[in-house]
Formats: structure tokens, sequence, C-alpha cells
């Protein structure tokens, strides 16, 4: 058994390529506490950035700059009674959380966060991911019926909806991506997400630039159908606060609750890695090609750590800058400590065998990160499209625009 | 009888049909994000269709007209403010013209000058609430934060003239309490030149918005005819194409000196609401750059008696108040106290459009429409 | 359609003009919070919140005269004022003088009605407590005057 956890240490494909199931279960955790550790810092993220969008400070009385903010609300919500409603239809209510959070998280088993930074490489990987985050929709229709009240049955249909009719263009616009990994010596493409990934450093090219503007239109149609895909601002019908008062979870408190949330934002993640894999590279740095060599590689491995150590300049020189009083002697310590972590995280990250692993994480990380500040901008901006809009947008602007995206890559690609 | 089944059965009254499977009752409120404080709209839809809407108001009265009758004219002043608490100003002005006119008194010109900066002011701030909370129905979250801020601006400039940035009670029978301060011309010029650029970008924010024209063109259309029929008033009349505001109609507090223009719309819709509100708020910040350079020299109170004894008869008096016809009508019997007090309030008046501006729209639709209504629960329950 | 308007339309000019005015906001100077207690607010000399009896501050003596003018003006006729005569300065003396704050809403008209600057709402606008009888304020409470919570610096 040690045999096979060491033997692993310098593969260079998948735990699940290499058949050692020891480092894939390792993996599964790992990415499972990564994920729901990435959810709490987008919890609190969020909440800041929404609140700086909307001139407000946000959070800032649990923790320093309110950074212990998501564990006192994780905290709050699991000590919070569990009630389920005397109508509801019990099994069904109590399946619903956990369908849609299995289905969120299973589409992480395919998605690479490297080379070898996935639980497996499967060769129908992009299949895979659609198909099994298309199941989230059984759980939050389940989450509606079983409810039995009238909001979140009207929540729950507006998802199943939206979900179903906006799968169809991003379908369509995911074919494109895989038309053009086709494009090499063999002429055979890949479904496979490190397939993809690669296609693309093969190429030279990310597929958002490939063939412009076609890649860029594909990728604006893939980047609109996630949104609605995960309901969010400007499409976040099933929940819509002003008119459904929380949509399908109305009834839904305290842990249940939270492990919507917690699918929903893990949901956010998967979508927007797809969409990394798929059009901006996945895991590789900027210009890996064009800028090739082992000094560059060195040069951009540097920048995990030197991210990291601007952070914790950055907290403290916020240190520097907390109010003098008495009352935050306790905040500015707490706030040192948080710097001097990320500091040490930033010098970890400066060690030869960490930084050749950490790095094409860090990019891939990166590129998910701007996604999830586009979700927040979208959401501190804009206003709610109607339900019969948004089936307007889905079928009548959306759906023809892909197809056409879709023929021409083709016609352009075979001419090329 | 159930209560809830009492009000179903009022919903298939107006229809003549009744409840089948097809169809779903909902209740939309009292406690809702977007009922504007504890407004319940019972609804009867079809899938999302509105077939057709019921309001039950009546969750926050106060029995404000009862409670008249038992103060003396002075002593009632401060009620009126909690009618409409969005804009008590504009209440406290509508009760004191009433009470001047029934005892014949003429606030002098420096007292009117002040009132109209002060109401204007408060239409600015009572449109800031319109606006964020109108959008916030309508899903954007944020220029909620944006229009209290400027409101704040305004309720600070309330706060050092009066004492109170609510509930002002600035005004009194016979003119004005309150002298202004020091420094108020400067203040409301500064907010003058604050306030405009932050108007204009809202409208960058959600005139040419798609979503925005999306959610708002032709959504609770209300056509000219059936406002004056309905008896609406304010921005939603004015939207329709009816050119009536009632400081140019029958001008009260001095409004004929100054120079403005009345907004109006074409289609009656809700995106006409909204641009008409918009340019009420640049016109008003224009009566104010008037008001503030013209404002005269001189006392701010006429001379009226310690007790107020008016003598026996009755008065209406109206006036143009942020969300509409904003009337008084007071009899009186010769005492120190009015025998009677009724409130021609425009936010139950428009209320009754509802089920008009909402029948075969969607349930999203409900939410724009109270929200372009723009109403004020203390007011329509009173 | 013409061009320029078609173009706008698929470029999302409209929808980016919004991002783009939001975007600015996120600059931390725009942001408008203030951390109440740490940073108050800025109270207007005018401000109408808790009553106040001054005293003369020669003699320590309260400028009431017991006229009563404050309990007629309030409309919730929450003010109580009590008085005697003094047998032999022949004036009315003032022996106590409670309001029900919890039922005040600040109108000023007791301010307003008062002779002799007797009467006065301060700014004094922190008064919750968790007891419904401490909202009833007699006149030694007033007389102390405003008592805003000190907060430890």
């Amino acid at each position: 058994m040690l045999q096979s956890f060491l033997s692993y240490m310098n593969s260079t494909v998948t735990p699940g390529e290499a058949g050692n199931y020891i480092w894939a279960t390792i993996y599964i955790l790992v990415i499972f506490a990564m994920i729901s550790l990435c959810v709490i810092i987008m919890n609190w993220g969020e909440r800041k950035a929404l609140a700086h969008f909307q001139i407000r400070l946000g959070p800032m009385r649990v923790g320093p700059h309110g950074l212990l903010q998501p564990f006192a609300d994780a905290i709050k919500l699991m000590t919070k009674e569990d009630i389920m409603p005397a109508q509801a239809d019990k099994l069904a209510y109590w399946m619903a959380p956990y369908v849609v959070l299995v289905a969120v998280f299973t589409t992480y088993t395919v998605i690479p966060f490297g080379r070898t930074h996935a639980v497996t490489d499967m060769n129908i990987g992009i299949m895979f991911i659609l198909g099994v985050a298309s199941l989230e929709v059984l759980g939050i229709v389940l989450a509606g019926w079983a409810s039995n009240s009238h909001y979140p049955l009207l929540g729950s249909l507006r998802s199943s909806a939206q979900m179903v009719s906006y799968e169809v263009a991003m379908g369509l616009t995911v074919i494109s991506a895989i038309m053009m990994t086709s494009l090499n010596e063999t002429g055979v493409g890949t479904l496979s997400m490190i397939g993809i990934v690669l296609a693309q450093y093969e190429q030279g090219a990310w597929f958002i630039f490939k063939f412009f503007p076609l890649g860029l239109i594909a990728f604006a149609i893939f980047a609109i159908a996630m949104v609605a895909e995960t309901n969010r601002a400007p499409f976040d019908l099933p929940e819509a606060e002003s008119e459904l008062v929380a949509g399908f979870h109305t009834e839904y408190s305290g842990f249940r609750w939270s492990l919507f949330m917690l699918g929903e934002y893990a949901a956010m993640i998967a979508v927007s890695s797809v969409a990394t894999t798929l059009w901006l590279g996945g895991w590789m740095r900027p210009f890996p090609n064009w800028l090739a060599g082992p000094t560059w590689d060195f040069i951009f491995s540097l920048f995990p750590a030197i991210t990291f150590l601007i952070l914790a300049g950055l907290t403290f020189y916020n240190v520097a800058r907390m109010p003098k009083h008495p009352a935050f002697k306790i905040q500015t310590a707490g706030l040192a400590v948080f710097g001097a972590l990320l500091g040490f995280i930033g010098l970890v990250f400066l060690i030869p065998a960490v930084r050749v692993r950490i790095f094409d994480i860090y990019w891939f990380m990166i590129k998910v990160a701007i996604f999830m500040y586009l979700y927040i901008w979208y959401r501190a901006t804009w206003p709610r499209y109607r339900f019969d809009q948004l089936m307007k947008v889905g079928w009548k602007v959306l759906l023809p625009t892909a197809l056409g995206v879709l023929i021409l890559t083709a016609v352009v690609g075979v001419l090329r | 009888m159930s209560n809830s089944s009492f009000y179903e059965t009022d919903v298939q009254r107006q229809d003549g049909t009744f409840l089948d499977a097809n169809e779903l009752v909902l209740n939309m409120g009292p406690q809702h994000p977007s009922t504007h404080g504890v407004l319940r709209v019972v609804l009867k839809l079809d899938g999302e269709k509105v077939l057709g809407l019921d309001c039950v108001i009546g969750y926050l009265h106060r029995g404000v007209e009862k409670i008249a009758e038992h103060r003396t004219y002075a002593q009632f002043a401060p009620y009126v403010d909690r009618m409409d608490y969005v804009a008590a100003v504009s209440n406290g002005l509508g009760y004191c013209l009433a009470v001047e006119k029934l005892i014949g008194v003429q606030a002098p010109p420096r007292a009117e000058y002040i009132r109209v900066i002060i109401t204007e002011l408060q239409r600015i701030a009572s449109h800031d609430v319109w606006l964020g909370t109108h959008v916030l129905d309508v899903g954007a979250i944020t220029p909620l934060f944006y229009t209290f801020r400027d409101r704040e601006e305004i309720l600070k400039i309330f706060e050092k003239y009066c004492g109170a940035r609510l509930t002002t009670h600035a005004f009194r029978i016979g003119g004005c309490q309150y002298e202004t301060y020091e420094g108020f011309e400067k203040d409301v010029k500064k907010f003058c030149d604050f306030v405009e650029p932050k108007i204009d970008e809202y409208e960058e924010l959600l005139t040419g918005n798609r979503i925005w024209i999306d959610r708002t063109k032709n959504v609770g259309v209300l056509k000219g005819k059936d406002c004056i029929e309905l008896g609406v008033t304010g921005p939603v009349l004015r939207a329709a194409g009816v050119k009536w505001d009632l400081r140019k109609a029958q001008p009260y507090s001095g409004y004929e000196k100054f120079d403005f223009e009345i907004p109006v719309g074409t289609n009656g819709d809700t995106y006409d609401r909204y641009l008409v509100r918009i340019a009420e708020m640049r016109q008003s910040v224009k009566i104010l750059r008037q008001a503030i350079e013209g404002i005269p020299e001189g006392p701010i109170m006429a001379k009226v008696p310690k007790v107020l004894k008016p003598p026996v008869g009755e008065v209406y008096v109206s006036i143009e108040a942020p969300k509409g016809e904003l009337g008084y009508f007071i009899v009186s019997d010769g005492s120190t106290r009015p025998y009677r007090v009724r409130v021609r309030p425009p936010s139950f008046v428009n209320l009754q459009a509802l089920d008009k501006m909402c029948r075969g729209a969607l349930v999203a639709d409900v939410v724009a429409v109270i929200g372009t209504l723009d109403i004020v629960l203390g007011e329509v329950d009173r | 359609m013409s061009l320029a308007p078609l173009l706008r339309k698929v470029l999302l000019v409209d929808l980016l003009k919004g991002l783009s005015v939001t975007f600015k906001y996120q600059h931390p100077k725009e942001i408008q919070t203030e951390q109440y207690p740490m940073q108050r607010p800025e109270i207007a000399e005018r401000y109408r919140g808790l009553p106040r009896l001054n005293v003369n501050p020669d003699n320590a003596q309260t400028l009431c005269i017991a006229c009563d003018l404050c309990a007629i003006a309030c409309p919730e006729h929450l003010i109580v004022v009590k008085s005697e005569r003094n047998p032999t300065t022949k004036r009315k003396e003032l022996i106590s003088w409670t309001v029900d704050v919890s039922r005040c809403m600040f109108c000023g008209l007791c301010e307003e009605a008062c002779s002799t600057d007797a009467l006065e709402l301060s700014q004094d606008y922190e008064f919750a407590t968790y007891d419904r009888n401490h909202f009833i304020l007699d006149r030694e409470t007033l007389e102390k005057g405003t008592q805003p919570t000190v907060y430890e610096k």
C-alpha cells in the first residue's frame, strides 16, 4: 500500500489514469475541502465586493474586516433549528439539497486544475460534466415540489425551464470548442478536459482567440449561458428575491439551506472552471509557446509566491491603518496573524518542490477568480430579466447565434 | 368561513369564474420583500399569468383622521407627517395651507419661499426613495444605495433646518416656525450641484439598459382616460400624457412665481413613469435654484392667534405631493378642534389602478407595477 | 435600423455603460458607511432629541415657572406638571415634572410653548433601554440634561 502511495509521487498523469486509488481518494477529499474553502472565501469576497460596489463597507465587525464572518454564519446555520414544513413531502424535502450537492461536486472529478491535478481524465470529460451538471435541476425541482408551497413551486418551475433551455445554447458552443480541438495533424478532436487544454497548447492559442471573432462569440454565449445555468443575476429568476421571496428554497432553513448555498457557489466555480478549460487555456500560464524556456518557466512559477507576498504586504498596510484605540487590539493582532499566514504561504510557495506543483493550480484559480468577480459585478449592476424575456433571449438570440457560430467554425475549420 | 377563503371568493367574483385546478391563488404579502410595507395582494394566477388581483389594505391603519377630531389644529400638525413618511414635509404643507385657508391667513412671502425650497427638496428625496426601491424590485440592487446617499444629503439639510430628519413637522399654521440657519442657501446650492450629475448617473445605469427597457416598456399600461376615470394623479397621470400638475393648475404657496415645466410621457407605461419622475427631479432642482436666488427678506410667520378658533365652515385644499394630489378636507364647527378631517391620499387612489394595470401580466410585472405606483402604506392605510 | 444603434446593441454598449458606473464606485473614498458607535454622526444644533429642563446657571434654580403650557401643548398629553403655591412668596413653585418619552414624537410643540426657555429638546438621541419604565423621565434626570453613553476610547 505504501508502495502504491509512493510510486505515484513522480507520475506525470492523474491518479485516475495511473490507476492509483489511494491518491485518487486523497485528491477527492482535498478537492472537496478546497472547494468548500473557496466557497467560504467567495462568500466573504462577494459580500465585500458587493458592498464596495454599493458604497458600503460590508462586514466589519466579526474579525478584522469581517474575515471571520463566513465562519460565524456557518456556525449559526449549523446550530439553527431544522424546520420541515408540516405539509412537506418529507423524503423529497430531505433529499433535494443532497441531490444538488452531489451533482455539483461530481463534476469536479474531471476538472483539471493542472496536468496531474485532477481526480481522473475521462475521454468523455466534457460530456460527463454537462450530463452530471444538468442533474442539478432535479434537486431544485424536487425542493420546490416537496416544500408544498406556492413560491417554491413557481421558483422550481422557472428553474427547470431556464436550465433546460440554456443548456442547449451552452452545449452548442461547447461543440464548437470541441471542433477546434480537432485542428491538428491527425484531425481527431477530443472530449477529454485535459486533452482540450493540451490542444490549445499545441495550437498555440486559447480557443477564445481562435478564428477571431468566432471563438470570442462562442465564449460570450457560453459565459451568458453559464450565468443562467447557475441562477445568478441577471438570470436569478428561480430565487428572485423581490418576486418569489427566495424561490425554490423559501421553505428551507439552517443547515439544509446552507447546503443549497454551498451547491450554488460550487456550481458557479464548476462552470467557471469549464469555461476556463474550454476557452482560456485551463491551467496554462500566459504565453506558454511564445515565452517558452526554463527561464520564463521560472519567472512565471514565481507568480503565486509574489501574489501571496503582495497580499501579505497589503494586510500589513491595513494593520498599520487600523484604528488605534484598545477596542481594536485583538482585531489588529488577528489581522497581523492573518498577514503573517499569507506571508508564510508565500514563502512556502518559493520552495522549488512546491513551486513546480502549485503554479498550474494558481493560474487556473486566477482565471476562475476573474469569472467570480464578473458574477458579483453583474449582480451589482443589472436588473433581472422577466421569465418570458429570459426564454426569448435563450431561444431567439443565443441559440441561433450559437448555431451560426458552430456552422461557421466548421466551415472555417475545413477550409483552413 | 376562514379569512383566506373569503378573499379567494372575492377574487373569483371579479372574473366571474371559479377556482379550478388550473388556477393558483397566491398571497403576496403582507410579509413580502417588495410590497413596500404591509400591502397584501391576493393574486389569481394561471401559471405565472395574472388573471386578477385583490388588494387587502389596512395593516397600518392608525386612525389618523379620527385622531384629528381630538386634537387642536396646531396639535394635529405632527400627525400628518406620519401618513406619507417619505414625504412628510408635503403632508405638513397641505395641512397648513388648508387650515390657513380656513382661518383666512396668508403666509408671508419669505415663509412661502422656504416652504417651496423644503418641499421641493422633499420631492427629490421621495423620488430618490421611489427610484431605489422600484429598481430594487426589478432586480438591480445597487441604485438603492446611491439614491439613499443623495437622500441623506437632503435629510441633513432638514435636520439642520428644523431638527428632525424624517417626520419633520417643519411648517406651522401661518408660516414657518424656524428661520433658515446660517449657510442654508449654500447647502441647498451645493446639493443642487451635487445631485444633477448623480441623476445623470442613474440614467446611465438604467435609461438605455436593455434589461430595464424590457422590464418596463409596455408593462402596467394605464392610458390617460383610464387614469382620469380612476382618479389617478401625479406622475402616473402625467406619464399617460395628461398635463396636470397642481403646481401649475392651481398654484399654491407662490409656485406661480417659478419657471418650470411639467414633464409628460406618452404611453403611460412603467418606463414612461420612470422618465417622468427622473425629469421631475431635474425640474425640482430648477425650482430650487430659482427659489434660493429669489428668497426675500421679511417675517416668516403671519399673525395667527394663539388659540385657533376657525369660523364654522369647511374647506378643501389640495397640493401636488410627490406621489400625486394630496387633499385635506377640514370641517370646522367653530371650536378649537376640527369637527372632521378627511385626507385624500394619492397613494390610496393610485393603488386602485393596480388591478387594471396587472391583468394579463406576469408575477414579475406585479412587483414592477407596485414599485412604479410609488405607494407608501402609511398613507394608504392612514 | 441604422448601423450605429445596431452596433451599439450587438456590442452590449448599454450594459457595459452600467458596468462602468458601478465599477467606478468601488473606490474606497466613495464609501458612505458610518461605523457607529466609533464614528458618530454630526448632530445639528436644532436637533429635537430627548427633552431637558434648564436651570439658571447663576443660582441653580429651575427656570420652570410651572405655567403648564407645555402640558397643554403636548398632542399626546405626555407631560405632567405638579406645582404648589408658596405661601410666603405667593408664587407657584414646581414640585414635579415628568414626561413619558416612550410615546413622544419629538414634534417640538412643548419647546415652542415654553415661555421661559426652561424646556428644551436636546441633542441626545441615544435613549434605548431595557425597561419601559425608564422612559418616564422625572425632573432630576431632565435637569441633569444630556447624558450620552460614553464608549471607551
